[in-house]
């Protein structure tokens, strides 16, 4: 069984590098998981829906630039090792 | 003055926590310094008194070994602040306040839940208390311990089929590594959507998760022992004995209002909490499945 933490590591910038492409106004606004559309305003807790277009939000502003620098590494670094 | 010269010879006590998790088990000739942290690591044993004090009778020795103990002791400082930046000592510590008792009982409890009834962990001035005083308490030391035994179980149970080599040791404890380390982030992500309102910390979670260790070496010693069969029975046995305790302790944090009442869950809000604890749960015994079939033929 071959499922290791470094697979789990490569998974997971895998997985945060597809969430950082999606594009607010191309795409998410079309499937309407836009930042601006349906937010709930305060009262009652928000559902579902909202807590994930706030999270891929916040993903999409927080790791902007580490994403660069860790994808940089791993490209050189899986260029030199393979 | 007596004071800075019998300090050095004493080994480091226990730590005297304002809300004393440890005991305090410092030999009776230093229990009246046990209350303050001697300085550096210079641990003597109390019983050769005497040729260090026919050493430190040397005045320039004496202030040699004053400012070597100072620098360590900065030092110490020094590093204790910076870890306590990046791994949360003293929250840690309280995980692995736990006594022989303890760990008895929550064993038995890991393996025959069902004839528990207050599941309710008690507080103390709003800290919960430690684990040794409360069995319903979360603790590391079992997990950590189950884990390590676990990774030595796997590979007697390969060295007995002729499979062994030492690399396969790191990989079957990164595996499981990295199914914890996945569980945990599910979990968490599931919290965070659901808004749940839950005092359930991380480090909670990673012991509650990793209680299920226990039952995989139970399974695989039995496996070993009498083969497929008794490995089946006894897998069966801790994986229902898990899935009850998982859902016992995790309806309490998660369902908390419900549950306090004790009504029946209603309502959309509820049920998806209450689906989520039954996805956790039912998580657990697959995972202990997953993990050990592997090392059973």
């Amino acid at each position: 069984m071959a499922f290791t933490l470094y697979s789990l590591l490569q998974a997971a910038l895998l997985c945060v590098n597809a969430i950082a492409v999606l594009h607010e106004e191309r795409f998410l606004k079309n499937i309407g998981w836009g930042t601006d559309q349906g937010i709930g305003g305060f009262g009652e807790e928000p559902g579902i829906k909202s807590q994930l277009t706030n999270l891929i939000r916040s993903v999409r502003t927080v790791m902007r630039v580490p994403l660069i620098i860790v994808n940089s590494v791993a490209i050189v670094l899986l260029l030199l090792f393979g | 003055m007596p004071a800075s010269k019998r300090r050095i010879p004493v080994s480091p006590p226990g730590m005297a926590d304002p809300h004393q998790l440890f005991d305090d088990t410092s030999s009776a000739q230093s229990r009246g310094f046990g209350a303050q942290r001697g300085p550096g690591g210079l641990g003597y044993p109390a019983a050769a008194a005497s040729p260090q004090e026919a050493f430190l009778a040397d005045p320039v020795s004496n202030m040699a070994m004053a400012y070597g103990s100072s620098l360590a002791a900065q030092g110490k400082e020094l590093v204790d602040k910076n870890i306590d930046r990046f791994i949360p000592v003293t929250k840690l510590k309280y995980y692995f306040a736990v006594d022989t008792m303890y760990v008895g009982k929550k064993l038995g409890l890991l393996f025959f839940p069902y004839l528990h009834q207050d599941w309710e962990v008690q507080y103390q001035q709003d800290t919960p208390v430690a684990p040794r005083f409360d069995i319903n308490a979360p603790d590391l030391y079992i997990p950590a311990m189950a884990f390590i035994t676990y990774i030595l179980v796997a590979g007697l149970a390969l060295g007995t089929q002729d499979r062994f080599s030492p690399d396969l040791l790191g990989l079957q404890a990164s595996s499981a590594l990295a199914w914890l380390t996945l569980e945990v982030l599910a979990i968490l992500l599931s919290l965070y959507l659901l808004t749940v309102n839950t005092d359930l910390t991380t480090i909670d979670l990673v012991a509650f998760l990793g209680y299920k260790y226990v039952g995989m070496i139970g399974g695989v010693l039995m496996g070993l022992l009498f083969g497929k069969i008794g490995y089946y029975l006894v897998l069966g046995w801790c994986c229902v004995s898990i899935f009850v305790f998982m859902i016992r302790t995790l309806r309490l944090k998660i369902l908390a209002e419900a549950a306090a009442q004790g009504v029946p869950v209603r309502g959309a809000r509820n049920q998806l909490r209450m689906y989520l604890t039954m996805a956790v749960a039912a998580a657990q015994p697959l995972l202990m499945y997953w993990l050990t079939f592997h090392l059973v033929r």
